[in-house]
Parts: C-alpha cells; sequence; structure tokens
C-alpha cells in the first residue's frame, strides 16, 4: 500500500508539471492548446531515443528539449491569425500527427512496440528506496517549475501574457509583439512538460504512442478548470485531487464488484461532468486567479 | 480507375453528413461543436439498440434519428446556450466534456466491443470494374439525397431563408422579427439528425464501437473547415477533398519517386493526411476554399 501511494504522488507530480504547463498557456496567455500531449511526448522521447541510441543521458536531454521547442514553435506559429477555438482544433490535430507519425516509423521510435527498458534515473538504488528517490526527484522539479512559473508570472513579461489574453489588440498597441509572447509562452511551458515526460520516461522505464492519446490532453485540461485557470498552486492542486481519485476507482470498483468498464467509464465521467459543472457553477475554478493588487498567485 | 472513383466517394460519404451538420451548427452557433461526432455514433448505437430489440431497420433508424434531435436541442438548451454566453471557446471545451460523458454512458451500456447491424452480407456487384456492395450504393443514394433535401429546405423554404438571414447577421434578423432561438433550436435538431444519419451509415458499411465519434472528429472538422465553417454546402466540397486525399495517400506508389520498385506509406497516414491539410487550410485559407460568408476565424 505504501509503495503505491508513493506511486500516486510521483504520478501527481508528473502531472501537476503538465498542469503547470498547460496552464500558463491556458490561463495566463490564453492559448487553448488541445495538443498538450504531444510536447509531453517529445520529452518522453527524448529519452527513450537517447537510450535507444546509447546517446547517453545528458544528450537525451538535449533531444527533449530540441524536439519541444521545435513542436511548441510549430504549434505557435500555426496560431498566427487564428482565433481561439480555431487555434485548439489545430493542435489537437497536430498532435494526433505526431502520434501517428511515431507509430508509423517503425525504424525509428519502435513503431507501436514503444521503446522498454529505460534505464531508472536513479539506477544504483533498488526497491523502495529507489522509489523514494524518484519521489524526491520529482518533488524537487516540480517546486523548481512552480517557482519558474511564479517567477515568470509576476514578471513584467507575465503581465504582457495576461494582457494578450484580455485584450490583445490592446498589448499590440502599447508595444508587445503579440507573436514572440505567444511563441516564448509555448516554449517556456514545452520545457515544462518535456522535462514532465523525460522524467516518466525514466521512471515508468517504456515509451511508447500510446502514452500520447488525446485523452490524456483532455484529462490535464479538467485538472486545470478544476484547480482553477490562471492559478498556479489551482492547478497544482486539480492535478493532484484527480490523480488521488483516479488512483482510488479501482478500489471502489472491487469493493462495490462493478464490472472493468465502471474504471474507464468512470473517468470519463469524472473529466467530463467535472468540466462541465465546474465551467457552469464556479468558473473561476477551486483556486480562483488573484486580480489587481500584486498579483503573486 | 473507377475504383478510385468508388472509395472516394464512400469516403466522402462517411464525414459528409456530419461535416454538413457541423458547419451548419457552426453557422448559427458559432462554435466548434464537438459532440457531433458522437452524436453520429449514438445514432449508430440507438439504431442497433432498436433493431435487436426487434423493429426492422428502417424504423428503428428514423426512431434513433429523432432521439438524437431531441437530446441534441435538449442539450443545446440545458448546457451549450449558457456556456456560449460566456464565451465559444468555453462552449467548445464544454462540448468536449459532453462528448467524454457520452463516450461514458456507451462504455457502461454498450460495452468496449464494436456493434454492427443484423443485415444479410451480399455478394458485391462489380461496376465498371469496380466492386460495390449493396449496402454501400444505398449508403451513397442516402446520403445524396439527405443533402439535396438539406440544401432545398436551406435555399427554398422558409425556415432556411430564416436559418440564413440569422447566419449573416443575428442582431438584423432578430430586429426583423425571426425567432432566431427557435432558429437555432430548428438548426441544432437538423444537424444532429443528419450526424446520427451520417453514423447510421458508415455502420451499415462496417461497425461502430465507442471509438468511432472521436476518430470521426478530426476527419469532420478537416472537411468542415475546408469547405468554410459555417458554409453548409461548402463541406460537401470538403469531404470530397479529403475522401480523394486520403484515398491517394493510401493508393499513390511513392516508389518511382524514390527510385524503389514499390513504396507505400502505411494505411494509418490516411488520416494523417486529412490532418496535414486541415492545418494548412488554416494556415492559407482560414475560410475556406469557398467565398463564404464567414466573417470570423
Amino acid at each position: 500500500m505504501f509503495d503505491f501511494l508513493i506511486h500516486v504522488l510521483i504520478m501527481c507530480c508528473l502531472y501537476s508539471m503538465l498542469a503547470l504547463s498547460l496552464n500558463l498557456q491556458v490561463g495566463f496567455g490564453g492559448l487553448m492548446n488541445f495538443g498538450q500531449i504531444a510536447l509531453f511526448g517529445c520529452g518522453a522521447y527524448g529519452a527513450a531515443l537517447a537510450y535507444k541510441y546509447d546517446l547517453g543521458f545528458a544528450s537525451g536531454i538535449l533531444i527533449a528539449v530540441g524536439l519541444s521547442a521545435f513542436v511548441s514553435w510549430a504549434f505557435a506559429g500555426i496560431g498566427r491569425n487564428l482565433q481561439s477555438d480555431y487555434w485548439g482544433i489545430a493542435t489537437l490535430a497536430l498532435a494526433e500527427v505526431v502520434r501517428i507519425i511515431v507509430t508509423n516509423e517503425g525504424w525509428l521510435t519502435g513503431g507501436a512496440q514503444g521503446i522498454s527498458g529505460i534505464k531508472p534515473l536513479l539506477p544504483e538504488l533498488s526497491g523502495r528506496s529507489q522509489q523514494l528517490g524518484n519521489l524526491a526527484i520529482c518533488g524537487a522539479v516540480l517546486l523548481v517549475a512552480l517557482l519558474a512559473c511564479m517567477r515568470l508570472t509576476r514578471s513584467r513579461y507575465g503581465l504582457g501574457l495576461k494582457l494578450m489574453r484580455e485584450e490583445p489588440q490592446l498589448a499590440q498597441s502599447v508595444g508587445y509583439d503579440i507573436m514572440s509572447l505567444k511563441r516564448g509562452c509555448m516554449i517556456f511551458s514545452g520545457f515544462i512538460a518535456a522535462a514532465a515526460g523525460f522524467i516518466f520516461a525514466h521512471y515508468i522505464t517504456f515509451v511508447g504512442p500510446d502514452q500520447m492519446f488525446s485523452s490524456e490532453t483532455f484529462l490535464i485540461w479538467a485538472m486545470i478548470v478544476i484547480g482553477g485557470l490562471g492559478n498556479h498552486f489551482g492547478a497544482v492542486f486539480g492535478a493532484f485531487l484527480l490523480q488521488f481519485i483516479f488512483a482510488f476507482i479501482p478500489f471502489v470498483k472491487d469493493m462495490l464488484g462493478l464490472p472493468t468498464e465502471f474504471v474507464a467509464a468512470m473517468r470519463l465521467v469524472l473529466i467530463g461532468g467535472g468540466l462541465i459543472g465546474f465551467i457552469l457553477w464556479r468558473r473561476t475554478g477551486l483556486f480562483p486567479e488573484k486580480v489587481g493588487g500584486r498579483a503573486d498567485g | 480507375m473507377f475504383q478510385f472513383v468508388v472509395d472516394v466517394a464512400l469516403r466522402a460519404c462517411d464525414l459528409m453528413l456530419i461535416a454538413v451538420g457541423m458547419s451548419a451548427v457552426y453557422s448559427l452557433m458559432k462554435f466548434p461543436n464537438i459532440a457531433l461526432a458522437q452524436y453520429a455514433a449514438m445514432g449508430a448505437f440507438l439504431a442497433i439498440v432498436l433493431q435487436r430489440a426487434g423493429l426492422p431497420l428502417v424504423p428503428s433508424s428514423i426512431v434513433a434519428v429523432l432521439i438524437v434531435g431531441v437530446v441534441a436541442v435538449l442539450l443545446n438548451r440545458v448546457l451549450f446556450e449558457r456556456m456560449l454566453a460566456i464565451g465559444s471557446s468555453t462552449a467548445m471545451i464544454g462540448s468536449l466534456a459532453v462528448s467524454m460523458v457520452i463516450s461514458a454512458i456507451f462504455l457502461v451500456i454498450i460495452g468496449p466491443s464494436p456493434a454492427r447491424f443484423n443485415l444479410e452480407i451480399t455478394r458485391p456487384l462489380r461496376v465498371l470494374g469496380a466492386r460495390i456492395t449493396e449496402h454501400q450504393v444505398l449508403s451513397l443514394g442516402i446520403t445524396a439525397a439527405a443533402i439535396s433535401v438539406f440544401a432545398i429546405l436551406l435555399f427554398k423554404t422558409d425556415l432556411g431563408r430564416c436559418m440564413r438571414a440569422t447566419a449573416t447577421n443575428n442582431l438584423l434578423a432578430d430586429a426583423t422579427g425571426i425567432d432566431t432561438r427557435k432558429t437555432k433550436t430548428a438548426v441544432v435538431a437538423i444537424s444532429a439528425c443528419l450526424a446520427a444519419l451520417g453514423g447510421i451509415i458508415i455502420t451499415m458499411k462496417g461497425e461502430v464501437n465507442i471509438q468511432t465519434g472521436l476518430d470521426l472528429l478530426l476527419p469532420v472538422f478537416s472537411a468542415a473547415i475546408l469547405g468554410g465553417l459555417g458554409n453548409p454546402l461548402g463541406a460537401v466540397g470538403g469531404a470530397i477533398v479529403i475522401a480523394m486525399a486520403e484515398t491517394l495517400i493510401t493508393n499513390v506508389n511513392f516508389g518511382p519517386i524514390l527510385g524503389q520498385d514499390l513504396v507505400f506509406l502505411p494505411a494509418a497516414y490516411a488520416t494523417a493526411g486529412s490532418f496535414v491539410i486541415l492545418v494548412l487550410t488554416l494556415l492559407w485559407r482560414p475560410r475556406g476554399l469557398f467565398i463564404s460568408e464567414v466573417k470570423r476565424v
């Protein structure tokens, strides 16, 4: 039970990073990214490719950073003249294209079988101490990401992002370059998402295209809408909340003796119902964005 | 060669009705309704359930289509109208959430395995060297008939005039005494019925499972955006272009270009092709291939 709890906590930390990253795009920049999982995949495949071709840990980070910067840049680039909902559809399509390419170019990525046997982050430890080490690493990276996000949104750059979300034309008129704001926001948040993917690959020791389904993106969306758009703590809290609920659905299923479909259905109902409920009745989420005064949310 | 035409026509008729519905509902409600792709799967599932309950195919299809229309109107009244008051992007996320809840309902009631109609299996006919089954001919006929009825409705009746007026200028339409809310309700019902019919036609040629709706989503979006979202008959052209591209990608031998005998792309790239077309359209012709009255992109 204790080991399971540590596993859940590690997944919470990883999803928190993804939620922080998406929250920076959606909550602060107003960029409706529906392809978030592709950025996660960049990090995961960075680790996996470095392992497959024996390039070592450091070049894995380089591949992850390079891939995620390229994909984020492409996402920002197609959004030039589009309104947010159109852009959302385009990012959804691009993320699917990335997944299809990864599935079919087996010579490079191992295809649908994926790449397995990736070295863990702390190979010298084993068993429970390794798990605790993984948790410590995830927690530390999450903390760094959280502090970086908070610093970024408190800065003048963060104010620019918010202005772009609220009044893009006003932002332009006072001298902000909308395109470079978008690009910067996507690339920075892309790094956070890629970091989550990179650690995930080393933790699970397996990377495959099945981890890149759009349904994961929708899950991250639910986390930030429930936690509160435009609030970093909200994003982290939303990720922990949903991950914990999901982790305990199978136990409820066993307790009530329900069929296996119940778990998948319950997840969908929680994500969908959570989104609908919070949009209709508590649009600010559990932790509303702090507006005015010294914004330090 | 004629087989190619048949393949394109069949794929186009898979997408056409749903894309026309998507475009029609967008022209009035001004948000891309993701749940529409699920209405297609819902129509097919309902028709199958009714057929299993003992109704013949035609009445069960008609009843299923009508039920989906009613469900769409209810969802629109209860959820989408309120979400639209917040913003079109919010309504899009809401429609995504609704489609996830619908998936969960399918999973619980019907289960994860695919379902199909109880139809006689017939020998394929040979027309000009192309193989085509009776069900496929029938599906082409139904699609053509449904599109024609919709076009007559849109261009020759009072309701159609109201629809076009409301789509062009909602405020002005209101001022001239058109009941725009009623018109919108009618369009929501009609588009859901078209989508449900589209789903039933797809299932007549094969099967339906809980993934069908989400798998249809992006090709349908591609067709609708290519035709110019909000220009329903443009979606017919969009569907044909997408179907042609998908069929070409899998049927063309790229060998001569690459200096080898036979090089075919994997079949999965067919969908990737349509997503790439979607992204390219959004980049260069976000208003679609055809001249239309779409003002907002």
